[in-house]
């Protein structure tokens, strides 16, 4: 078992700020590598799609359902993505029971919200007949194991989930007013365009570094997650009790995209649209 | 892969061949992978893959009790959080447990307790969480199965492991270990969980109808079943020992090379 207190004592923050101010790190890591990405995709048999991602020793499971249902009012052509995610009380001795904390809230709306802005999940296609049905997606992430940086391994589970997805095709009969399905699937292929990735940093005193580990996670002053697409920022989320400076956010912009591209490339993430037609 | 209509049922839960619809015969079982210590957060876990079932099992503890009324002077408490997963089956499931999953924490509870000894332990708890990820039917007796590897990986005191299975009835023949579709389509369910210490029943129920006769049956064809399992859970426990052991030798080997240079 590792050793996981509530409270990192004075020495361990002072050990790992000295270290962090010689730009080295206690996994020895660079200030701006990640921890190794293992992607597994569609492992879940009853899901429309699935990833078992790890970062490091922070693993989340995601999985993909659909539900049809009625569209909202003002947008009666479109269909809807929802991300939910669970800190799993399994997952790490400081995630406890209960009804869904800040920690996990804020997860799953910052993976949200760099998907939702991003031109990432084709919504339009995701509807059967308009101000009739639509598809309801559910991306739900379980976090398996808790070592630090869920969002970042959440952005990337929630994205191969989505890739991964084979979802029934249904079509609008008019006569009887209901939805028929035609024994095909809607896949990742139509459904996912831009492939966003959210990027987040920790920052301690005035050091900042990419991908926070736990102890990092638990010293850190505050965090700043950046969602980028190949060109373009969709999202940003400052955490934490840290300020960080303008220049520092300028130069943490250019250095997400550079990082996004990186990402992009090894990840390979279309590698794992589902074969199914 | 998931039926794409709710309720598209088979006519018959047997092939021509007489076999199962996946293959098996009456009496053998889906397959069973099993693996310790792959949550490294927990005191002890452990991953079973039976079937389609995917479950994950923690345990932590002896750690302080939160409520804090729920201690006990004299003894330990023993508590088993069961969950699903919201795409671990066809409906989505709501994220919030449900009466089904509550009902199943306790029974599931209630199994493992008597392989612990609790009175060593006043005043602390013990938390086992189960978590399924993917369900196709028996995800209560896998679960007790996973849980209890993870106890033991949690080197905590135990009287012997418990292994539990579900046999039952489909289209009249009594057949082991019923898969989700069976286990909906047939007429019997009874899930059946054996303390190896005392070879004794310490999960049971039951759903459809049954002679006497059927009983008796299936409670032979159940135990006969559960030693493979058993047998399952201590060659997963053994192999995290050996694989130990060959990495232990593995590093000495390494010292004393360098001490030779």
């Amino acid at each position: 078992m590792m050793d996981i207190k509530r409270i990192v004592s004075k020495i361990e923050r002072d050990y790992i700020i000295s270290n962090l101010k010689k730009e080295e790190r206690i996994d020895n890591r660079g200030l701006w590598e990640y921890r190794e990405f293992q992607i597994k995709s569609d492992t879940i048999a009853s899901a429309e799609g699935s990833a078992d991602v790890s970062l490091g020793d922070t693993r989340i499971i995601t999985g993909l359902k659909y539900d049809v249902g009625a569209p909202f009012p003002d947008l009666p052509d479109e269909g809807v993505c929802t991300v939910m995610a669970e800190l799993l009380p399994l997952a790490s001795p400081l995630f406890e029971r209960g009804p869904p904390d800040e920690q996990s809230i804020e997860l799953a709306r910052v993976v949200d919200r760099g998907i939702r802005h991003a031109d990432c999940v084709q919504t339009k296609k995701l509807c059967i007949k308009e101000k009739e049905a639509v598809y309801i997606l559910f991306v739900d992430m379980y976090v398996i194991n808790y070592a630090g940086n869920l969002i970042d391994a959440g952005g990337v589970s929630a994205l191969s989930t989505l890739i991964s997805a084979h979802i029934p095709e249904g079509i609008w009969n008019e006569e009887k007013h209901e939805t028929e399905w035609t024994g095909k699937y809607l896949t990742g292929k139509t459904l996912v365009n831009e492939l966003p990735f959210v990027i987040t940093y920790g920052k301690i005193e005035d050091i900042v570094f990419l991908d926070p580990n736990l102890p990092e996670e638990m010293v850190c002053d505050g965090k700043i997650s950046i969602s980028v697409t190949e060109d373009k920022i969709t999202s940003i989320q400052k955490s934490g009790a840290a300020t960080f400076t303008i220049d520092e956010i300028k130069t943490l912009g250019s250095k997400s995209l550079e990082i996004g591209k990186k990402l992009r490339k090894e990840l390979n993430l279309l590698q794992y649209l589902s074969k199914i037609e | 892969m998931p039926l794409i209509i709710k309720d598209e049922y088979p006519e018959t839960l047997f092939r021509k061949d007489g076999k199962r619809l996946d293959g098996r015969d009456v009496n053998e079982l889906r397959p069973i992978k099993m693996e310790v210590g792959v949550i490294k957060n927990a005191d002890g876990s452990a991953y079973l893959e039976w079937g389609n079932n995917k479950i994950f099992a923690t345990v932590y503890g002896p750690r302080e009790v939160h409520p804090h009324h729920l201690a006990k002077p004299d003894r330990g408490i023993l508590r088993v959080f069961y969950r699903m997963a919201t795409y671990s089956v066809f409906d989505r499931k709501r994220p919030a447990p449900g009466r089904r999953e509550k009902e199943i924490s306790m029974i599931v509870a209630d199994c493992i307790e008597p392989l612990l000894f609790l009175e060593l332990y006043p005043g602390t708890s013990f938390e086992v969480f189960i978590e399924v990820m993917d369900a196709d039917g028996g995800t209560r007796c896998a679960g007790t199965t996973v849980a209890a590897l993870a106890l033991a990986d949690a080197g905590i005191p135990m009287k012997s492991l418990v292994s539990s299975i579900a046999v039952g009835k489909i289209d009249g023949k009594k057949v082991v270990d019923l898969s989700g579709i069976e286990d909906k389509a047939g007429n019997a369910d009874l899930p059946i969980a054996i303390t190896w210490y005392n070879e004794e029943i310490s999960l049971l129920q039951f759903d459809g109808d049954m002679n006497l006769d059927e009983m008796n049956e299936f409670l032979d064809l159940a135990k006969n079943a559960l030693k493979d399992i058993h047998k399952i859970q201590l060659d997963t426990l053994k192999s995290k020992y050996v694989k130990l052991q060959e990495e232990t030798n593995k590093s000495m080997g390494k010292n004393e090379k360098k001490g030779d240079e």
